[in-house]
């Protein structure tokens, strides 16, 4: 016999328990045994093949162990809050999970489920399904009802914000750097503007060429980054999910995160341009042809 | 004049562009160095949180997840047989259970915890009043409650306030139960809105009606000096193999290796990305710059000046940008390290006296050899662009041009 340390087995209808896997591929000769899916990384851990028979129990004990047999395989759904855990999953019908884990000494147990998930005909409207999950509790004290809107999602909602102050920190060192760029470029073209202001171009033709090459090189210098990042999606998302052996997607770079970018870096560059741009044009031109 | 005096007159003559190049490096540096921070912050503070209890030793179940290990089964005994090991000075244990406060739409969701330490077991920190060893109030139990939990339902030392414990696996309410508010506390293992209610077991007992398993959610032991907690939590799981007891330096290790995994690696991927940036910005300006300057390289060298300190004057220039934009990024970085720490101290359920950032020397050195080998390869280009110069064929374009 050989056991596998505690993993988490999930009935059709309630949340996870702690089981462990005692034996597999072992022959039985009592009644035939219930199906259960096996997930993927449990499989390859356990070195098991679907037809398999094992027993499970709910302490490493062995106490009240009964036999099963792998019917299949599965992939277990990708969660966010649980990437870095090692998917050491089974399914059972809720029945057989409760026969398993019901304490004899509480009766009330063989007929207890930690989670009943609750589909809302009207589940668009946040504010409804909070007043249901209010009134549920209220009414049941012993039963706590939460919107999953509040639960797990807010994580990601701090996680965004985190994200997004890092973005406006790198966005304001960018926009120091490229405005000391556009003052070198500037610079380099004092001689040349001093001449196109001598033959008599006036400062708003010369300042809205300069705008319009700002903004070009900026949507080019956009357009590269977001070519970049789509690049170097496809690698994240292998290293990380060969990492941590999960189908989750960690980075994806979506049409709405691309034209964000492209807003933000076109008014930069352009600002810059111009901004270099004015501290030459408000010299006068013999300022700007001597050498 | 020396290297160092020319490469500050050059940046005072550019004035415009060198407090712009120190800016962007200053605010780049300070990202880098909160990243920094953050890269070993959690397991600094977690390592701080842990230590500042009392306990050195988690005992918890055999089986189970890293944090949903089973209940310990008859804890009086297991108490006592590890009380009596020669390397354990103290043992305690505690219990937990989901509790209601008051009732109908205004109830108060709230945690019991049942402690056997008076003092509170190190999970919590006294801000008012006293701990649990008050004698109880005829059949009110003394109770210390969070400061969330005090602010929300205005409950101050020696007010009494009903509770009714939840029962798991059970679809029974228990009868509520009387509590008087002995203290209030911060507990900095819990979320910073959490409301919980520590009582001693007695109380807790009350609060499922007098009618208990002999179980603990997890106990705490104290090694004796002599022994030290690696040999204590050696000894108990010698003692019981059927449970798992850690030494704080095993519960830290285990939280680097499973919590919170994708900060780290932010950090180091936001690290590197913002010391390469810093790279190209820095390069590029100096590149710019002293392409600019072609012409004023090329005189200084037919006056004489050797290779050698027109290359140290631009080392000099990179070590000036990067050094002072450098030295602005750490009271910078301080900054943004209290508004990002902010921002995700808001998740749910983060331990409120868990920091993301904390700092520490390892970090600041870290911070300073990246800025010097920045300012380094940074100024590689312009330096050969600078002493590989043809002399005579530049000063001739810039007279013609």
């Amino acid at each position: 016999m050989r056991s596998l340390p505690g993993f988490g087995a999930r009935g059709s209808l309630l949340a996870g328990w702690l089981l462990v896997l005692l034996a597999s591929t072992s022959a039985f000769a009592d009644s035939a045994p219930a199906d259960i899916l096996v997930s993927r990384q449990l499989l390859a851990k356990a070195h098991l093949s679907i037809g398999d028979v094992v027993t499970l129990a709910a302490d490493s004990s062995g106490t009240r162990a009964r036999r099963f047999r792998v019917a299949g395989v599965y992939e277990p759904t990708p969660d966010p809050m649980r990437f870095n855990v090692e998917r050491i999953e089974a399914r059972l019908h809720l029945d057989d999970l409760l026969q398993i884990t019901a304490d004899p000494a509480n009766p009330a147990s063989a007929d207890a489920v930690s989670v009943i998930n609750v589909g809302l005909q009207n589940a668009s409207d946040p504010a409804s399904v909070r007043s249901f999950a209010r009134t549920l509790s209220a009414r049941t004290p012993f039963i706590y009802s939460e919107s999953t809107r509040d639960s797990d999602n807010y994580t990601f909602v701090v996680i965004d914000r985190f994200h997004a102050a890092i973005a406006a920190v790198t966005v304001i060192g960018s926009t120091a750097f490229l405005l000391a760029l556009m003052v070198i470029r500037a610079e380099e073209r004092k001689e040349t503007v001093g001449v196109l202001r001598l033959i008599g171009i006036s400062r708003k033709t010369i300042m809205t060429e300069v705008v319009v090459e700002g903004l070009l090189v900026a949507i080019a210098g956009a357009a590269v980054g977001v070519l970049i990042a789509a690049g170097a999606q496809s690698s994240v998302n292998r290293f990380f999910q060969a990492r941590y052996d999960t189908t989750l997607i960690f980075m994806r770079i979506s049409a709405r995160i691309a034209l964000r970018s492209i807003a933000v870096a076109v008014p930069v560059g352009v600002a810059a341009g111009a901004v270099a741009s004015w501290t030459l044009l408000r010299r006068g031109t013999s300022a700007l042809v001597r050498r | 004049m020396t290297a160092f005096a020319l490469a500050w007159r050059t940046a005072r003559r550019y004035r415009a562009r060198a407090v712009l190049a120190v800016v962007g490096v200053a605010v780049i540096g300070a990202l880098n160095f909160d990243m920094l921070l953050l890269s070993h912050g959690l397991m600094l503070s977690f390592a701080d949180l842990i230590n500042s209890t009392g306990y050195d030793i988690r005992i918890a179940g055999g089986t189970g997840l890293a944090l949903s290990r089973t209940p310990l089964d008859n804890s009086t005994a297991l108490m006592n047989e590890i009380a009596a090991l020669p390397q354990v000075e103290a043992v305690a244990a505690m219990r937990t259970a989901d509790a209601v406060i008051g009732k109908g739409r205004g109830a108060q969701q709230a945690e019991l915890i049942g402690s056997s330490d008076a003092g509170g077991l190190g999970i919590w920190k006294p801000v008012s009043g006293a701990d649990l060893s008050a004698p109880p109030n005829g059949a009110v139990a003394p109770a210390v409650i969070s400061r969330p939990l005090s602010d929300l339902l205005h409950l101050t030392p020696g007010a009494v306030f009903t509770l009714r414990a939840r029962i798991g696996d059970s679809l029974s309410a228990m009868p509520a139960v009387s509590l008087r508010v002995a203290g209030v506390a911060e507990f900095p293992f819990e979320s910073q809105q959490a409301a919980i209610v520590a009582t001693t077991m007695e109380g807790f007992r009350a609060a499922h009606g007098g009618v208990l398993n002999d179980q603990a959610t997890f106990m705490f032991a104290r090694s004796r000096r002599s022994a030290g907690p690696d040999a204590a939590a050696a000894a108990i799981n010698r003692l019981r193999p059927d449970v798992h007891a850690f030494s704080n330096e095993q519960v830290i290790a285990n939280f680097g290796r499973n919590a919170f995994t994708y900060f780290r690696q932010i950090s180091i991927v936001l690290s590197t990305t913002t010391g390469v940036f810093s790279f190209l910005l820095v390069a590029t300006l100096l590149t710019v710059s002293v392409n600019q300057r072609l012409g004023e390289v090329a005189a200084l060298r037919a006056l004489g000046i050797a290779r050698r300190r027109i290359a140290a004057t631009l080392l000099w220039e990179s070590a000036l940008l990067v050094g002072i934009g450098g030295l602005f990024a750490l009271p910078l970085g301080e900054l943004l390290a209290l508004v990002l720490d902010r921002i995700l101290r808001g998740m749910p359920g983060l331990p409120s006296g868990l920091h993301f950032f904390v700092f520490e020397p390892r970090s600041l050195a870290l911070h300073a050899a990246v800025l010097a080998a920045t300012a380094l390869v940074a100024a590689m280009y312009p330096v050969w662009l600078a002493v590989k110069l043809p002399i005579a064929q530049t000063l001739r374009q810039e007279v013609v041009s």
